[in-house]
This record gives C-alpha cells, structure tokens and sequence, in this order.
C-alpha cells in the first residue's frame, strides 16, 4: 500500500544547479543579455514546548527561483516556487514582461566580477538530520532554566528552539557564479512572573550558527529576570532624565537607525544623514560597523542579494559619518565602490539596501560604572512601538518599561511611560559605551550606552 | 488536485497514528508596481504555491510545508508529517470527504489581474503628480499598487474540503517634506478584499493628497508635550486602539494560558457600558474580511464585549474545544508555511450616541488625535502605545496648533473603563497585524471617543 510506503515523486527534479542552468539558458534563448539568477533552497524545522513537553513540530521545505532582467535600463523582477521547465520559462517570461513596465536609469546593474570564494564559518553540517528529542531537549532546557532561575516564573507564552540548513546561489549572464551554505539555530521564550495578583511578560531569544554555540541556560534565565524586573511596576512622572539601554535594549534602536546609512535613502532625500560625510553625527564616543565578513555572524554571507562581494565598513568613526551602505546602483549614483549591502530576504523579493552584522563597536566603560554614574537615572527594561519609528524624520515616541535608578541602585521599576526623542540626537547624546559588546539573533550588536537625558512622559 | 488526492494525502497524514489531520493547499499570485523618485521602480511579480499538512496527536501538532508543484510533492509533505508522529497506538481513517462551498461575503467586479497593466501605471502617475503639488514643501513621493489573489483549499479528517478566493487591491503612498532641517513623512492606503473597482481616481487622489497634507503639516507642527491629558479620539482616527488595548488580549490561545488581562473574564465587566466590541470576518469588501478562515471555519460577526460585558475570546477550533466556547472563525495563517493561529479580522468599537463634534466641545485643554499609525501590546499587563500620526491640541473646545511625535499609551481594561464619551459616527483603518512572526491583513474602526485621562508621550517642554 502506497499510504505506508515513501511517496517517490514521479516528476524529475531539477537540482539547485540545474535549475540555475536551466534558467540561464532560457534567458540566452530569449536574447536577454542581461539578468540575474536566485536560487534558494531552505530546510527548516522548530520544536514548542508547554509545560515541559513537546506541543508543536514543525518542519519545512522551501525552494524557489528569483529572476531580474535588465533590458537595457530598465529592471523587471519575478519569482516561482514551481521549478518544472516550465515554471522556469514562465518566471523569465514574467520578467521580461516587467521590464518593460518600469522606467529606465542609467546606474542600473548587473553584477560583473568574479566572486571569489571565503569561508565565514557560517555552516554547521548536519542540523535537519538531528533527531526530534534533541531539537525537543533544547526548548525544554530554556524552560526549565526559566522556572529554575526564580520560582515567581508561573507560565510562558511561547518556547521554542528552530534550525534551518539554507543555501543560496547566484548567477548572472555576465559570468557571476557563486553558492554558499549556511546553518542557522535559536531559542527563544516569553516568561510570566507572577506576584500577588500581578502578571508581568519577559522575553529572550539568541541565535548562533551552530547548536554548540547556543546557551539554553542564559536563554531561560535572562527571560525570568526580564519578567521578574517588572514586578512591582509603578507610574512615574514625567520628566527629562539620562537613560541607560543595556546591550539587548541598545540593540532594538540601533535596528531603527540602520536606515539613514541607505544610500537609496540618501539619494531620495529621505536620510537625515544626507550631505553628512565626514560630519560629526554622533557622540565622539561611538564607533557604527557593518561587517559582512564576521567570522560566525549572524548576517554574514561571501556576497550579498546582487552577487557582489560582502566588505566590512566603518560608517561612523568616533562620531565622524564615514560613509553609507550601498549596492550597485546607488554606487554609480555616487561614484562609489559598492559595499554590497544589497540584502535579500527571500528569492521571491529583490535586493534592498540595509546592513549586516551592524553594530556600535566596544567602548572603554565598564558596564556597572556607566549605571552608577548619573545619581537618577532610568534603566529600559521593554520598549514597545519600535516598528512605528519614522527613519525619515528620526523621530521616535514609544511606550516602555524600566526600572528608576539613584547612585546605581535599582529603588523600582516603572510602567506605562514613554520615551521620546530623535535618533540623530540620540546618537549625539551617548556619553557611555561599554566594554560588553553583545550580539542579537538578528545580526545587530551593542554595548551598554549611557544617554545623558531623554523625555520621559508619564503621570 | 481531485477530491480523491486529498482524501489520498489525509490517510497519508494519519497512517502512522494521529487523532485528525488537516490539509492546507495555497497558490498566491502576485504583483507589485513601486513609483518612487519620479520613477517606475520596480515591478515584481511571482507565483507561491505550496501546502502545509497538519497531524494532531492529543496534545501534540505535527506540521510539515513546503512549496509543491503537483500532487506528489503534497504526498510527500502528508508523508513527513506522518513520520514526525510519535503516536504508534490506533490508527484513524480519514472520513470520506463531502465537498462544499460558502457564501463569499466579498464581491469582485473586476479580477485586477484582468485589468491592463497601463491602467495600474496611470493610477500610480496620477496619485504621484497629486502629492508632489500639493506642497512646494513635499520633496518626495513613494506610490506603490499591489494585488494578490489568493486560491485556497482547506481539507481535514472529519470529511471538511472547502475553497476560498481571497482577491485583494493595496495602493500606498508615502510622501516626504521638508523645511530647514526638518524631515516627516506622511503616509495614506487604499486597501480592501476588493477588486479593481476600488481603486477609483478619486480614491487614490484622496489618499496621496491625505499623505502630502500629512507631512507638510507634521514639518511645521511642535513636537508633542509628554504628560497625562484629556484626549478625543477622531472616528477618522481608525481602530489601532481597540486592536491594540483590547483586541489581542481577547485572542482564545492567550486566554486558554490564563496569560491575557481577560482570562477567565466572560460574562463580567471589562469595559464601560458605553463600550461594544465586535470583530466581523464578513464586513463586506474590508481588508480582514473572507469567506472562511485558514481552517476551513465560515467567518461571522461575534460580539466579543456587550455595553462593557465580557461574552467571548477570538478562537481557532484547538482552544474553541479547550475552552468550551463557539467556534468564531478566527484562525488566521499568512500562508502555507505557518499553523494557523487566533487573530483579529476587522474589529471596531460600536457607534455610541454622543454629537462628535459637541465631544470636542466638551474638552477645556487636549489632544485631538484624527490620525492613529501602527501599535502594540503586552497582552499579559495589558500596557498597550500606538503611534499618533496627526493631532492636535484643543483649547476651549476648538482644535488649535497641530502637534508631531505623539504617543499613546495606557492599560487596556482600565483605558475601556475610563471612556466617558461615545460618538455616533463610525470611521475605519487598515493595516498588517504581526503576531508570532505572521502578518495577517486587517481592518479596525471606532467612533469618536473622549478618555479623560491619558498618558501622551512626547517631549518635555
């Protein structure tokens, strides 16, 4: 019976190259002399946990096909997840059709030079083979350590641990041909604390390239603490006050910033930092990096979504704006070499400016120093509303949680405030960098930073 | 795919054990036109076609996905997911299947895949030479039209095999000025579970103008004070906050955790009687609305809260059953790639009677807000803040100088018991709602609203 038997596919096919090749040759059939190919083939998996056992498996396959046509100055993108012969076909013919939708500009690009190949440690073999009750024994572990660190940790919204094995290759009509393979895993959890009636959530999730690099332990034990900091929340009044962002609440608005460093931004007059270089725009304290080429990154690849060579670039040095980040296009706009920051989230979307392992280099305080230095301060513990900030203007006014500082010492924690300011001024008013550089599941780093005052508003 | 192949990749699911299994089938057609700088940018269009196989074992839920080309490639993922389940004992049947079909509570006239491409392009030059002279302070427009045509098939074990055509239009603008040193941007849409029809001239007109007046008001406002004031909440101000304060919180799989500031509420105050909360999957032609939901469930308009009365969560059929309460018909996924989960479709605060006008009337010194952005929530303490796009302040009971950079934040349940006043219009929002990394499309509205009390945030004068 076919129902108990592996269900063999009855259609060949294609492998990732030959799906390529194949794409490749139907464009030179059709006379398109140039274009670019994306192929990317992901297995993905994730385990939940609820109450110290397995509740949700999950696993995924996905591959699929982007295709961009340059004919003449003018750009067309289309995308399939069907790779037959004749979804390939289809998927070139819908971009040619598009390039004749947009309009042309004469920067417009299709990457040229060879790619040679770097190895970034970002590939772990062997992740989609790992059995079930390892994925399973990682989430479990997060939550035990949770409850473990403070026996106030009653519930938790979500536990989970996932992996994906993803490779990605490129090619383009003038000879650009390139792969790589990367791994990626993270566990994540929101833990409730419970005290006399009052609920509070805090979250945690980490990332790494390989298992062994994972720590469910912190995972667990800094989500308990993110909830226990809450308890006992009070109002707060408003007033102006310096502010102290840890490494992981740093992170979340450096994550706001990156887009001023667009060069499509800055071209479109839509980047406060337009006009900037070699202006001072940020506190002489503060060093900006984006590097592409960190070895285990997070955001590191050999190449970026164009197939042109990833760097590593200094955007801001000691509060000097060095440069912004950049693709082809933008490079030709300004005369610049690109620094291959165009990025690309899946095959099915074309590349867009923005950065890798973007981040605010090390500085020279210890981290306990900076808190202890104003005698009132404000220590973010949550923020909310980060996904509303205006780039263009730098505007930003969020609701947050935090625990009110004197000398250093913890006196409570505060809720139902808000945090306002811009992130051009904000960037200005850092008069702390830590030692303790630390990176986010998202690429992002930073160390503990001491803002010299920010508008709270409250009671 | 046949009738028989579903039923074929059903026992497939189940043929390593399993309580019930549920396949989801999607092909979503798509195209996107960006005008940005003066220019056609970009046009992306594609095809996404896969399907998810879900096996549920007591307490357990298997879920494999991937992108399929044909029949096989289903079988494959339905013979995944039977190897992830642990459940060796007793081994289901899938029913027969009794294919049927549901009212579509959405109209299309016009397919916009129907529509020529010169049409979408004109509408876009349109909505760009609209926003730019506006102003001499607008510096730059961003339009875009998008369209996507979502087919879907849902199937499970208990014989359900239902289709649904999700056909939606979005066109956006987003238009930056600038004066002196000072950039803002002002942002307007026009997005339904519509055709073609809805994107008339002078809808789009409308929007990009909306957007331009936005940002060149926004370039020449004071930034907001921070403080606790006397806010009224235009109806043209759109839903973010019954989404944010209340609507998340009243999400069953919350609920069933105890997590949610509503848990284990039903049949009790949560709100002022002024206050009627209702989510309706059929609002006709709105952004959140279907003809059924991600699990194959018809869609309905629930009343979630009656004049300040807690009657029942959002639910999928998994906490639906756990907590005894009537499926609603909100298990929502973006795609095949995620299990479904509960969630808001278009959700609004019942028109009340109050004049709007005599509403604003009635504030000495306030906040008018006319226009709410994005939100969020902590369902657990129910502290919520929303993004004020445009507002003013209020003196005297007359709207004075526009203010930029606001804020709001407050405590859903006690924020829902403070409102005093309830006007009698309606105005609807739309939006992307993000929950555990799924974006789903919906509406809100509300009417007017006076809250007496209210933390903005802003700067410290």
């Amino acid at each position: 019976m076919e129902e108990s038997s592996e269900p063999d596919p009855v259609t060949a096919r294609l492998s990732n190259d030959e799906v390529v090749d194949r794409t490749l040759e139907t464009l030179r059939s059709g006379r398109v002399a140039t274009a670019e190919v994306l192929v990317r083939d992901a297995l993905s998996g994730s385990v939940e946990t609820k109450d110290g056992a397995i509740e949700v498996v999950t696993a995924r396959g996905e591959r699929g096909l982007g295709v961009r046509v340059l004919d003449g100055q003018r750009i067309g993108f289309a995308h399939t997840s069907d790779l037959a012969v004749s979804g390939i076909e289809a998927c070139v013919d819908q971009a040619r059709r598009m390039a004749t939708i947009t309009e042309p500009d004469q920067d417009l690009r299709i990457a040229t030079a060879p790619l040679e190949s770097v190895d970034l440690d970002i590939y772990e073999p062997g992740l989609e083979d790992r059995p079930l009750a390892d994925r399973g024994a990682i989430a479990l572990a997060v939550e035990r350590a949770a409850r473990t660190a403070d026996p106030r940790i009653t519930h938790f919204r979500k536990t989970s641990y996932s992996d994906a094995d993803v490779t990605t290759l490129i090619a383009t009509t003038q000879g650009v041909r390139a792969s790589y393979r990367e791994s990626f895993c993270g566990a994540m959890t929101s833990a409730v604390a419970t005290q006399n009636g009052e609920r509070q959530i805090g979250y945690h999730g980490e990332g790494a390239r390989r298992v062994a690099e994972l720590d469910p332990e912190s995972v667990g034990t800094r989500a308990a603490r993110r909830a226990i900091e809450k308890l006992g929340a009070k109002p707060f009044p408003t007033q102006k006050i310096p502010v102290v962002l840890d490494p992981w609440m740093a992170m979340s608005l450096l994550g706001a910033i990156s887009p001023l460093f667009s060069a499509d931004n800055v071209l479109k007059g839509r980047s406060l930092f337009a006009g900037k270089v070699g202006e001072r725009v940020a506190n002489e304290r503060v060093t900006i990096v984006d590097d592409a080429r960190r070895k285990g990154g997070l955001r590191s690849a050999p190449f970026d979504g164009e197939g042109v060579a990833t760097t590593t670039r200094i955007l801001v040095e000691r509060g000097t704006l060095r440069g912004y980040l950049v693709n082809l296009k933008t490079a030709g706009k300004l005369n610049s070499a690109p620094s291959g920051n165009a990025r690309r989230g899946s095959y099915a979307s074309p590349s867009r400016i923005g950065p890798s392992n973007f981040y605010i280099d090390a500085g020279a305080d210890d981290p306990a120093a900076l808190v202890r230095g104003p005698r009132r301060a404000l220590a973010v513990t949550s923020l909310l509303n980060l996904h509303t900030i205006d780039p263009v203007s730098g505007e930003f006014s969020l609701g947050a949680t935090g625990t009110y500082l004197e000398n250093g010492m913890p006196m409570h924690p505060v809720q139902g405030i808000t945090i306002a300011g811009n992130l051009t001024h904000l960037l200005s008013s850092i008069t702390g960098v830590g030692t303790d550089l630390t990176f986010g599941a998202s690429g992002i780093g930073s160390p503990t930073l001491l803002i010299a005052e920010l508008s709270v508003g409250g009671t | 795919m046949t009738v028989r192949d579903v039923e074929r990749a059903l026992r497939t699911a189940l043929s390593r054990g399993g309580d019930w299994a549920e396949i989801f089938w999607e092909r979503h057609e798509t195209l996107q036109l960006v005008l940005d700088d003066q220019r056609i940018e970009d046009a992306i269009t594609g095809v996404d076609q896969g399907a998810g196989v879900r096996v549920v074992s007591g307490d357990q839920t298997v879920y494999a996905n991937g992108n399929v080309t044909d029949v096989d490639d289903v079988m494959a993922i339905a013979g995944r997911a039977a190897r992830s389940v642990a459940d060796g004992s007793g081994l289901h049947e899938g029913a027969r299947l009794a294919p049927d079909e549901l009212p579509r509570p959405h109209s299309v006239a016009i397919d916009p895949r129907t529509v020529p491409v010169e049409r979408k392009v004109a509408l876009l030059r349109l909505a760009n030479e609209v926003a730019r002279a506006h102003d001499p302070r607008v510096t730059q427009a961003t339009v875009s039209y998008a369209e996507s045509v979502q087919e879907i098939l849902v199937a499970n074990s208990d014989g359900v095999h239902r289709t649904d055509t999700r056909v939606r239009v979005n066109f956006a603008a987003q238009v930056v000025a600038k004066d002196g040193a000072v950039l803002e941007s002002g942002f307007e849409a026009v997005r339904g579970t519509r055709g073609f029809e809805m994107l008339t001239e002078d809808a789009v007109r409308d929007a990009a103008e909306s957007a331009a007046r936005r940002a060149v008001l926004n370039v020449g406002a004071q930034p907001a004070p921070a403080g606790t004031y006397t806010v009224v909440l235009s109806s043209e101000a759109g839903g973010t906050l019954i989404h944010e304060s209340v609507g998340h919180g009243l999400e069953a799989d919350l609920n069933l955790k105890g997590l949610s500031v509503y848990s284990g509420r039903i049949g009790e105050k949560v709100a002022s009687e002024l206050i009627t909360v209702i989510d309706d999957g059929r609002d006709p032609g709105q952004r959140g609305t279907a003809a059924m939901d991600d699990e194959a469930t018809p869609t309905q308009r629930t009343v979630l809260i009656e004049k300040g009365i807690l009657r029942t969560y959002l639910s999928d059929r998994k906490h639906a059953e756990k907590l005894g309460i009537p499926r609603s018909g909100n298990a929502r996924r973006e795609s095949f790639r995620h299990l479904p989960i509960c969630r808001m479709t278009n959700t609004m605060i019942a028109s009340g009677d109050s004049d709007p006008a005599a509403i604003v009337r009635s504030v000495k010194d306030g906040i008018f807000v006319k226009k709410m952005g994005g939100g969020q929530v902590d369902v657990v303490s129910g502290n919520f803040a929303f993004e004020v796009t445009e507002c003013y302040r209020i003196r005297d009971g007359k709207l004075a100088e526009p203010l930029r950079g606001a804020t709001l934040v407050g405590q859903g349940p006690k924020l829902m018991s403070e409102i005093d006043m309830v006007g009698w219009d309606l105005g609807y929002s739309t939006g992307t709602c993000g929950k555990d990394g799924q974006g789903a499309p919906v509406a809100d509205a509300q009417p007017t609203l006076r809250i007496p009390s209210v933390v903005i945030g802003g700067r410290v004068q």
